[in-house]
């Protein structure tokens, strides 16, 4: 019995443009979200191109269209755990974990605050702290708390077990959906800055990645969009931005993320705009501005106090004494080999996909850096980051093109 | 503006420089990563990079004048860090290659010195002047194989069928060793002081100094000092080139092992020619470089201890060797050609002392005609093998200590003035 449903592996912008492109035209569709919210990316970054909106923009609209579709439903916290069948009749096995949070949008803020453990948020990468029951955003989808039961101290679970929307009891799931096609936008991380050994390792507080970056300048970020040093909480004079840290590089990432440049020199704003007396240095191999990007760069680069400098830093150390970050590079248009100081640092490192390492429960094909790169022929379509880096605009246009394959794919039978 | 460069790329040149050994050159993309990693280039137009985009372009007067490749150790640090396998390391050593190969006349050994195809060449030279010896020689002894006893009275080794393996009564030093490799040493310093004096004139391109107005700049002698005192004989530099990975303590270790095994056994062969000419002058010091000695004699000590550090030092060069990472360091047939003309040096004296010890005459004399072979092939084509960086890197690094090109540890640390 063929089915007319898509599954779509991963709740990011690619995942929800994919549904709600094939649900907009009639086809149940299932997304399917590791996390506990959708979102994906996008709903980290403080401002995203190309119009450089804050993530609640663009999210909220698809997140209304969500609402406003009876055929898109979506399961958060859950994962493919296995897939049996053909093109046009897949059963796909999902795994749901427990959010030990009843349906409902009840604001567990002062329950939350209420607890006494301060755990490490991720979504923050670390940057700030966050209870084990926790909303990552304002504008979360959905809109419900998440529990991480395993945290909690016996006094905490107590408190929670009081709560009558919090559900102690709550336990894995496993449920079967038949579906005729899927598309995969399972997105990406980004590279793990532990492996750049020569840029700190992420031991250096004041060397922060990219994605850091993007929570720092963030409205509801660990310091409330505060550009400010994780050492110290002081506002930096000088900052500096370290482009391919791991990228175009055979030993990490064997490719070019295509938004690094543009995501550093979009930060170098977010920094003048806060900091108007703070220089700016972007070390690089190449800029990539790729098509209308470049009027941006063109404007962001006409700023007397953002200055590039074409080498790759390739060491970073910290000042014990001050905390601050010294890159040392050489220009290799003055050919001058020297250390250079900044008060911040930040690393722009690359998109790794999120598939890279990890077992697949498709028998799809991936390259050796992860990306998918087949699956067409057998009804599995993959889209956005999953298949190629891409700013959110490509990837939106990337998951339209992964549902029109998708809903041919269940059609044609 | 100034006057338009006609930049003139010699691509047979890159071509060249891929044969020996630069072959992915191509693939760099100019980020700086490997002059920044490089623990000892220094801040002012550091290497590599500067001499992978001139080897792209076909730059060959800049780096065929370029003293940077005699600083470089061939650590590999820069191709470990390179983001593209680019290999700037195996460039620097091409380069050293090709100044080996082209730096002095005739480049007909240079060429042969470049490929194992002119292997039977280089072997055949010395193969036929000895053997062309070893038949006169048994001709007057009456057989290839001859054994001695020391006749007192005539001062001299005779045939004794009774006797022993010597291979001073086959092979006379005075007549058949000594006059030819006397002559060997003679045109091979000839060569290398053409050879510095070209290399010196190459370098005058380069910036008068680099020394910080104040700072002293060092005399020639203060220089050599340095260079000898401060880095040959400690090897500082290879520790600094980085000492973490079992294939630095290889190279560390083998390198200085092999050089003071060398070092051992240029005493001993020091402790007896002189004493032989010598002894011919003042008849006392003449039994000092007797030989055969018995194994107990310091001399001789020294000289075993020389080869088994040899053979140490050989082992660890040639393990790094072997357990390369072909996508981040090759070798050249250049790296291949030294070590292995040592280990055979090695071999084959250690080999024809134990025959001799053992009294095996078919054996010991082919085998001590292999050694003088080797021996040949090391020091007659020196000035054009990779062992020609004794001379070459050693006078390079003289001129660059006094042109203060070295590397700075960071004193101060600069800010970007905006």
């Amino acid at each position: 019995m063929s089915s007319q449903s898509i599954l779509v592996v991963g709740g990011g912008f690619s995942g929800i443009s994919a549904a709600l492109e094939a649900a907009e035209v009639g086809h149940e569709v299932f997304i399917v979200e590791k996390t506990a919210f959708l979102g994906g990316r996008v709903a980290q970054l403080n401002k995203y191109f190309p119009k450089l909106c804050p993530p609640s923009c663009g999210l909220e609209i698809q997140f209304q269209r969500i609402r406003n579709n009876k055929l898109v439903k979506v399961f958060t916290l859950a994962e493919v755990v296995g897939i049996s069948g053909s093109a046009g009749n897949y059963q796909v096995k999902i795994r749901i974990k427990p959010r030990h949070v009843n349906p409902g949008s009840a604001d567990l803020s002062g329950l939350a605050a209420s607890l006494s453990k301060d755990l490490p948020n991720d979504f923050d990468f670390g940057l700030g702290s966050r209870k084990a029951l926790h909303m990552d955003m304002p504008f979360a989808f959905p809109n419900r708390y998440v529990l991480d039961k395993d945290a909690c101290s016996p006094e905490d679970l107590k408190k929670l077990g009081a709560c009558e929307v919090v559900n102690l009891d709550d336990a894995d799931k496993e449920i079967t959906l038949d579906v005729g096609a899927v598309v995969l936008a399972t997105g990406w991380k980004p590279y793990d800055v532990t492996k750049l050994t020569n840029l700190g390792a992420g031991n250096i507080p004041n060397c922060i990645t990219n994605m850091q970056m993007e929570r720092l300048a963030a409205a509801f970020g660990p310091t409330k969009g505060a550009i400010v040093r994780p050492s110290d909480g002081a506002a930096p004079k000088s900052v500096a931005f370290v482009q391919c840290a791991g990228s175009r590089d055979e030993n990490h990432l064997n490719y070019c993320s295509y938004i690094c440049c543009m995501a550093s020199l979009k930060q170098a704003a977010y920094v003048r705009e806060r900091h108007p007396e703070a220089r700016i240095t972007i070390f690089y191999i190449d800029l990539r501005t790729p098509g209308r990007y470049d009027n941006f760069a063109k404007k962001i680069l006409s700023d007397p106090k953002i200055k590039i400098v074409k080498g790759k830093v390739a060491a970073a150390v910290e000042d014990p004494g001050t905390g601050n970050v010294v890159l040392t590079v050489e220009n290799a248009v003055s050919g001058l080999k020297s250390d250079e100081t900044f008060e911040l640092a930040v690393l722009a490192t690359g998109m790794q996909p999120s598939l890279a390492g990890e077992k697949l429960p498709f028998d799809v094909a991936v390259d050796e850096m992860g990306f998918v790169i087949g699956g067409d022929e057998k009804g599995i379509h993959a889209a956005g980051c999953a298949k190629i880096p891409l700013d959110v605009m490509k990837s939106a246009q990337s998951a339209t093109g992964a549902a029109l394959k998708a809903i041919q794919t269940v059609i044609g039978r | 503006m100034e006057k338009a460069v006609r930049i003139q790329p010699d691509l047979q040149f890159v071509k060249d420089l891929q044969e020996v050994g630069g072959e992915a050159l191509k693939r760099c993309y100019q980020c700086a990563t490997c002059s920044v990693v490089c623990p000892i280039s220094p801040a002012e137009n550091p290497y590599p990079r500067k001499e992978m985009v001139w080897a792209q372009w076909g730059l060959k007067d800049r780096l065929v004048n370029d003293i940077d490749i005699w600083l470089c150790h061939n650590c590999g640090t820069c191709s470990d860090m390179c983001p593209r396998g680019a290999k700037p390391g195996d460039l620097l050593s091409a380069l050293r290659n090709m100044a080996y190969r082209n730096l002095v006349e005739p480049v007909a050994i240079g060429k042969w010195m470049s490929s194992s195809s002119y292997l039977p060449i280089l072997a055949g030279i010395p193969a036929l002047l000895y053997l062309f010896i070893w038949i006169i020689r048994a001709s007057q002894l009456g057989s290839f194989f001859p054994l001695f006893t020391w006749d007192e009275h005539a001062h001299a080794f005779v045939t004794d069928p009774n006797g022993v393996v010597v291979y001073g009564g086959l092979f006379p030093g005075d007549f058949t060793i000594d006059p030819i490799f006397g002559l060997v040493a003679l045109l091979v310093a000839f060569v290398f002081f053409r050879g510095v004096v070209k290399l010196f004139k190459s370098f005058e391109t380069l910036p008068k100094t680099f020394v910080v107005a104040g700072a002293p700049k060092p005399t020639w002698i203060e220089a050599v000092k340095g260079v000898i005192l401060d880095e040959v004989a400690t090897h500082v530099k290879w520790k600094k080139c980085g000492y973490s990975t079992a294939a630095d303590e290889q190279k560390f270790k083998g390198h200085f092992i092999l050089f003071y095994g060398f070092i051992a056994l240029a005493i001993v062969t020091s402790i007896v020619a002189v004493s032989h000419w010598g002894g011919k002058v003042v008849s006392f010091i003449a039994p000092l470089g007797h030989t055969p000695m018995e194994l107990w004699n310091p001399v001789k000590v020294l000289a075993n201890v020389g080869a088994l550090m040899l053979l140490y030092g050989l082992t660890q060069l040639t393990k790094r060797r072997l357990n390369q990472d072909p996508t981040k360091q090759g070798s050249s047939f250049y790296d291949w050609y030294l070590l292995g003309v040592i280990w055979f040096i090695a071999l084959t004296g250690i080999f024809a002392e134990l025959l001799r010890l053992a009294n095996v005459p078919v054996l010991a004399y082919p085998i001590y005609y292999f050694h003088l072979i080797c021996v040949f092939m090391l020091f007659a084509y020196l000035p054009w093998s990779k062992l020609g960086h004794l001379v070459y890197r050693t006078a390079a690094l003289v001129y660059a200590r006094r042109l203060g090109r070295v590397a700075v540890e960071p004193k101060e640390i600069k800010i970007f003035k905006l």
